[in-house]
């Protein structure tokens, strides 16, 4: 090839982007396919799943699952439309082949796939999966530039912090189920009473999905999450996987509103995280991770206002989650195209791109009003709701609420003047437009959001009434008085300008803020835990996998220790009795002897030959002893396999060289061993031996089900009832046994043949 | 390095051995033994051929690489026992033909679904039992620089 001709695009690079082509189709269609549902009133499916759980494959989409289901596709259609220019890029950078594109789209497609189920799902259980897959998918999307530790270990924060918070979640609908009988949402929201159960499953449940919202404690991941791709943040963390959490506490409301205690504890988590992520916001230099601390924040607007509850406060929710949806995946998508336009990623890296940027500045700018709640922005009403709803509740709650409303146009307005003013740091190449459109679409709906709110309040008023469970009317306009709502809004601005201009005075309260997070956060106790854990793993590891016979042991002393429990409980009484000797018992007591002999024989061989051979005569002395015992099937196929394994084993001593058979041969066992295999051996033989002995002795319950599998066999049109039970009446244990045999081979061929078959 | 006798004789067993398989296979739900011992009993007789002529002769001779295949084979067979019936609406491995109905013979043969379930485990032990004698073999061979 020519120096200077250009590379043609191989099938892996068309298909990739030919993925993500499809990938934006489908969330446009999704999109369109939910409003649609949506503006017909809403509609489901209810499918049988599992009829001994009482559990169904029940969908619907009513007001609230239209919100988040819309948020999902519509944010979907934006971020993955940016995503097909941004990956080919960003793969390029990181010098990784393009085809990698696929399964990033893939994976991206699937995550608003989980979401669209769980913002429709009737059903706890069903729930439940989808918001495992979302955990799942975000994983491998917040890992997926693999190549780096710092995503690796980012992705499993993220799925350890959401993962063990849903089992905290899980155990919260079993506890449901098991006090309300039902795991359907209607049913439960219907007979939630209240009590000490009911809250309790709350609870569990609410703490999961805090940690997915990423609230206070558990809000550490998400910054760290930050290693994620651009689209995977704008996408996930703006208003995909952070707003599953509110989205489960909208959800399940009315459940939660029984407790005031539950409530009160939202609007406590709710203030502290918008505390604590607007001062690390503010005080916050790269990028994304400011934009991560906003989220943080503004979901703990989100959770004060469940907290707060009511019809008020059920509108300033749902409507909040719309509003800083669209504003935060913009912000976002700039972040990320202003890395790739100058290569800075953070605040004192980058300024002064308006001029050069003039598209993505305005698309921003108006993301960034909204969010500072500018009049004639989607975000002004956000936070009008959100006024009126802590006015409400009371005058602490309004200070609280206006302070918390300042931190965030102040560290917004850092964030767009930082990139956008002053001077230039860094010269900025040229953008494809896919960069810089979403931005610009997502800036103008919340302008157009701004100027006419009424669709956009129209679907969170649908949504807020399922959240409150009561009709809600979301009145959002603007009213040229000096009403209460009015007066904070021009509070904050006052406020926030104030501390736009007194930052550089707080800068080191803040940055201390960040390093006692850091020294003494939550994160230092997940760190600890985790690496507590790997201690405990590694040592029970070491001690199991020493040498084969450890192993063996790990099997026999946990079992031998639950025997001896199980034996200790039991009655004697008639279990250890010794039954009368006829001379017609003689050949079969001969038989057991030669057997025991054989097995004593066993233990004192050394070399590896004789050893086989010994082995095999227990097995054949005790086929013989079947044979006595009138077993002809059992005996048949203990000789076959007795006869089978002999000569595998003496096929694989030929594979090994004979000095290291010698070798080993020779090796006499050392220190603790030589007492430890014996003694392992004699009390785990010795429990098995009072087992088989108290069963024995008690008259055989089987007998009448063993007449009637005996007369059943006749009707199976079966002679010999061996046959029939492992064919037919016991068939599912036999397939299940011999997909094991399967997988036997599997390993074998893994271990001789690197896992080539044929 | 095997005896002509040794040679002889397995080559005598092998229909022998195979013939006394299939009549355990199928006669086992009148009689002694079922799909597991007859699989087990055909195997033996593979291994003898392998004991007696080495690697490169038994595969020259006897379709052994499909060993693998048939095991997934039987398995495959043995879950379609189990499972057609229940794509009818039935129960997964729904006796048929059903208790108290005329059973088809095939001169004294019976033919009844457990039978061609019979088969399937038959088909799998047998593969799995000469596979894992192929692949330690192979491995020996390769170990001595044989292929």
């Amino acid at each position: 090839m020519r120096p200077g001709e250009k590379v043609p695009a191989t099938a892996r690079e068309l298909s990739a982007s030919a993925v993500g082509a499809a990938a934006v189709a489908v969330a446009a269609v999704a999109a369109l396919a939910v409003l649609a549902v949506w503006r017909s009133g809403g509609g489901g499916v209810d499918v049988a799943w599992l009829p001994s759980w009482g559990a169904r494959l029940a969908f619907r989409l009513d007001g609230l699952g239209a919100l988040y289901g819309l948020l999902a596709t519509g944010i979907g259609v934006a971020t993955f439309t940016y995503a097909t220019a941004y990956l080919p890029r960003h793969l390029e950078h990181e010098e990784r082949p393009q085809g990698e594109g696929r399964r990033f789209h893939a994976l991206m497609v699937l995550f608003m796939v989980a979401m669209v189920g769980l913002a429709t799902a009737q059903d706890l259980l069903v729930l439940f999966v989808f918001w495992d897959l979302t955990a799942v998918a975000s994983y491998l999307l917040i890992g997926f530039d693999r190549q780096h530790r710092e995503a690796r270990l980012s992705a499993l924060m993220a799925l350890l912090v959401t993962g063990v918070s849903a089992v905290v979640l899980l155990i919260g609908i079993l506890i449901l189920r098991a006090e309300l009988g039902t795991t359907s949402i209607p049913a439960l929201l219907e007979r939630a009473q209240g009590g000490r159960a009911v809250t309790l499953a709350g609870a569990l449940i609410a703490v999961g999905a805090l940690a997915k919202s990423a609230q206070v404690p558990l809000h550490f991941w998400l910054p760290r999450a930050m290693a994620a791709p651009t689209p995977v943040s704008a996408y996930l963390h703006s208003a995909a996987m952070v707003a599953a959490g509110v989205f489960v506490l909208s959800r399940l409301h009315p459940l939660l509103a029984t407790s005031p205690a539950l409530l009160d504890g939202l609007l406590v988590v709710g203030l502290v995280s918008m505390a604590v992520g607007g001062v690390l916001a503010l005080g916050a230099d790269h990028l994304k991770r400011l934009l991560a601390y906003s989220t943080i924040a503004q979901y703990g607007y989100v959770v004060t206002m469940l907290g707060v509850g009511g019809a008020a406060g059920a509108a300033a929710a749902c409507f909040y989650v719309l509003a800083h949806a669209l504003a935060k995946s913009a912000l976002f998508m700039t972040s990320g195209a202003v890395t790739e336009a100058t290569g800075g990623k953070a605040l004192s890296e980058v300024g002064g791109l308006a001029r050069a940027m003039p598209a993505l500045a305005v698309g921003s700018g108006l993301a960034a009003a909204g969010l500072a709640a500018l009049p004639l922005t989607i975000g002004f009403f956000k936070d009008e709701l959100f006024f009126k709803a802590a006015a409400e509740r009371g005058p602490w709650l309004a200070v609280l609420a206006v302070a918390s409303a300042a931190l965030t146009f102040a560290y917004i307005t850092r964030f767009w003047t930082g990139i956008f003013l002053g001077d230039l740091r860094r010269p900025a190449r040229a953008l494809p437009g896919r960069l810089v459109v979403p931005v610009v679409v997502l800036g103008g709906l919340v302008l157009v959001g701004g100027v006419l709110v009424g669709p956009f309040a129209a679907l969170s008023e649908d949504a807020a009434q399922v959240t409150a469970a009561a009709p809600v009317a979301v009145a959002a306009a603007y009213h040229l008085d000096l009403r209460v709502e009015n007066v904070m809004a021009l509070a904050t601005y006052a406020l926030g300008l104030v501390l736009v201009a007194g930052r550089p005075a707080l800068a080191g309260a803040l940055a201390g803020f960040a390093r006692l997070g850091r020294r003494a956060g939550p994160e230092r106790a997940y760190v600890a835990a985790l690496a507590a854990l790997n201690r405990i793993s590694n040592s029970i590891h070491d001690i199991e996998v020493r040498d084969l016979r450890a192993r063996v042991a790990a099997v026999l002393v946990p079992a031998g220790a639950l025997v001896g429990i199980g034996v200790a409980v039991t009655p004697f009484e008639g279990a250890y009795l010794v039954g009368s000797f006829s001379r017609g018992d003689l050949p079969l007591v001969v038989v057991l002897a030669a057997c025991m002999l054989a097995a004593l024989v066993v233990t004192r061989l050394r070399r590896h030959l004789p050893l086989a051979i010994a082995l095999s005569g227990v097995g054949f002395t005790l086929a013989v002893a079947y044979a006595l015992l009138g077993a002809p099937d059992v005996t048949l196929v203990a000789v076959l396999i007795e006869t089978l394994f002999t000569l595998l084993f003496v096929a694989t001593f030929a594979l090994l060289p004979r000095r290291v058979l010698m070798r080993e041969a020779a090796l006499r066992p050392y220190g603790s061993r030589r007492f430890r295999d014996p003694v392992v051996g004699v009390i785990s033989g010795l429990l098995v031996l009072l087992v088989v002995w108290a069963a024995l002795s008690r008259p055989t319950p089987t007998d009448a089900s063993a007449n009637r599998q005996l007369a059943l066999a006749e009707q199976a049109h079966g002679k010999d009832v061996v046959t029939v039970i492992l064919a037919d009446f016991r068939g599912l244990d036999t397939l299940v046994e011999v997909t094991v045999v399967l997988v036997a081979l599997l390993g074998v061929a893994a271990l001789l043949r690197r896992g080539k078959l044929w | 390095m095997t005896t002509v006798l040794t040679r002889a004789v397995a080559r005598l067993l092998l229909a022998p051995v195979l013939m006394v398989a299939a009549a355990v296979l199928v006669k086992g739900y009148a009689d002694v033994g079922d799909g597991f011992a007859a699989g087990v009993i055909a195997a033996l007789g593979v291994l003898l051929q392998y004991l007696a002529f080495g690697r490169a002769a038994v595969e020259r001779a006897l379709p052994v690489r499909r060993a693998a295949q048939l095991a997934v084979g039987g398995l495959l067979l043995a879950l379609a026992v189990a499972f057609l019936p229940a794509l009818a609406g039935g129960a997964p491995l729904q006796h048929a033909p059903p208790p108290g109905d005329e059973v088809v013979k095939l001169g004294s043969l019976e033919l009844i679904g457990a039978v061609a379930f019979d088969v399937g485990v038959f088909a799998l032990v047998l593969g799995m039992a000469v596979a894992t004698i192929g692949l330690i073999a192979a491995t020996g061979d390769e170990e001595e620089g044989r292929t």
